[in-house]
């Protein structure tokens, strides 16, 4: 489950490489390449955001938690 | 000026000023690292006078853009040093995540004795490698205090993934935003944009309350190598996130005055790709210091 979550974080880097290339190259077809980039990197990280949170609720992934409270 | 080839920059006093900016910000923070007392209000001057010079060479940039004053050529230079400054921000929080990396997965367990390691458990007497490792090694030995046992954790349901969803939204909106500047429909832009620059300062307010929380707690950035790489990667992000929120704002301001059109809005694009990071490297955080 894990690798799964991280080849998904890893597919968004990708899309985001290519935003930069749609940024380096300009013009129409750039500007065009950057817009489709982004709006698949969004899509993508809500996807992942909304299977994150579905995972811990059925207890798919445990969460590390991170607020480290004193125990005594 | 018209010359498509080469554009050559008229003579600037801006760079001088930066500087001294950058000379006077760190004589300030040096000096503060070693407790003199005019040390704090140099580095202030020096992050003023920094500011300043931002202001000003990016105000004659715009100023010059607007003019009309730059070519395809100079449209290129610009796209390549955004790219050039992308990559070293991705190279930036690579470090850190490798840190994380290096420290949770690697240094840790063979400090406890793990792989080939069978002698060091013997360099600090009770060590247990356990993560998230809050104090170090060497010192909580000398001190005689447990090594992350008098901590526990909690779960993640709270601040982190409200924080996540309203960065994740902010990047929907600022799409949104995106997709309104190049059909043409200003108003939209312009919502969308106030949309986005009102999410990343509730993230900011909310950050700043998680702080206050894990800080009240006891996780301290001298909490061993757990609370080092924590509040440095979320603090560098928190760093980020404000930068963005003020490029956003300059963008917003931007539109209003009628910069943009449908063919050249370079300086958009930047900045959105710009926060888009911020939002992924967010998500990246949020996996791998609150998730798995």
């Amino acid at each position: 489950m894990n690798l799964f979550v991280i080849a998904i974080l890893a597919l968004i880097f990708v899309f985001l490489g290519s935003a930069v290339i749609g940024l380096l190259r300009g013009g129409k077809a750039g500007s065009d390449r950057m817009f489709k980039a982004l709006r698949m990197r969004i899509i993508l990280s809500v996807l992942l955001f909304a299977f994150l949170l579905l995972a811990g609720f059925l207890g798919w992934i445990e969460p590390n938690g991170f607020n480290l409270l004193p125990t005594q | 000026m018209s010359n498509e080839k080469y554009y050559v920059p008229h003579g600037t006093y801006w760079p001088i000023i930066g500087s001294i900016g950058i000379s006077t910000l760190f004589i300030g923070f040096a000096n503060q690292m070693h407790d003199v007392s005019w040390g704090w209000p140099v580095m202030v001057l020096g992050f003023a006078i920094i500011a300043f010079m931002m202001f000003g060479w990016l105000g004659t940039v715009v100023a010059e853009s607007v003019g009309g004053m730059y070519n395809s050529q100079v449209d290129k230079s610009f796209r390549w040093g955004m790219s050039w400054f992308i990559f070293s921000e991705v190279m930036f929080f690579a470090a850190f995540f490798g840190a994380l990396l290096y420290a949770r997965v690697l240094s840790v367990p063979w400090l406890g004795g793990a792989d080939n390691n069978m002698f060091t458990p013997e360099l600090w007497e009770g060590f247990k490698a356990t993560w998230p490792l809050i104090s170090t090694p060497g010192e909580a030995g000398q001190n005689g205090v447990a090594f992350s046992t008098n901590f526990k954790l909690v779960d993640t349901w709270g601040l982190p993934a409200l924080n996540t969803g309203l960065l994740l939204t902010s990047g929907v909106t600022l799409t949104y935003a995106h997709h309104a500047l190049r059909a043409g429909h200003r108003d939209a832009l312009m919502g969308w944009m106030l949309a986005t620059i009102a999410l990343g300062v509730v993230f900011l307010g909310f950050q700043i309350t998680e702080y206050g929380h894990a800080y009240h707690d006891g996780l301290k950035l001298t909490s061993g190598i757990y609370g080092s790489t924590f509040y440095l990667l979320t603090g560098f992000h928190g760093f980020h996130v404000t930068i963005g929120v003020i490029m956003l704002t300059v963008i917003l301001y931007r539109i209003q005055k009628g910069h943009f059109n449908l063919e050249n809005h370079f300086a958009f694009e930047g900045v959105a790709w710009y926060w888009h990071f911020v939002d992924v490297v967010w998500l990246g955080l949020f996996i791998f210091v609150y998730w798995i």
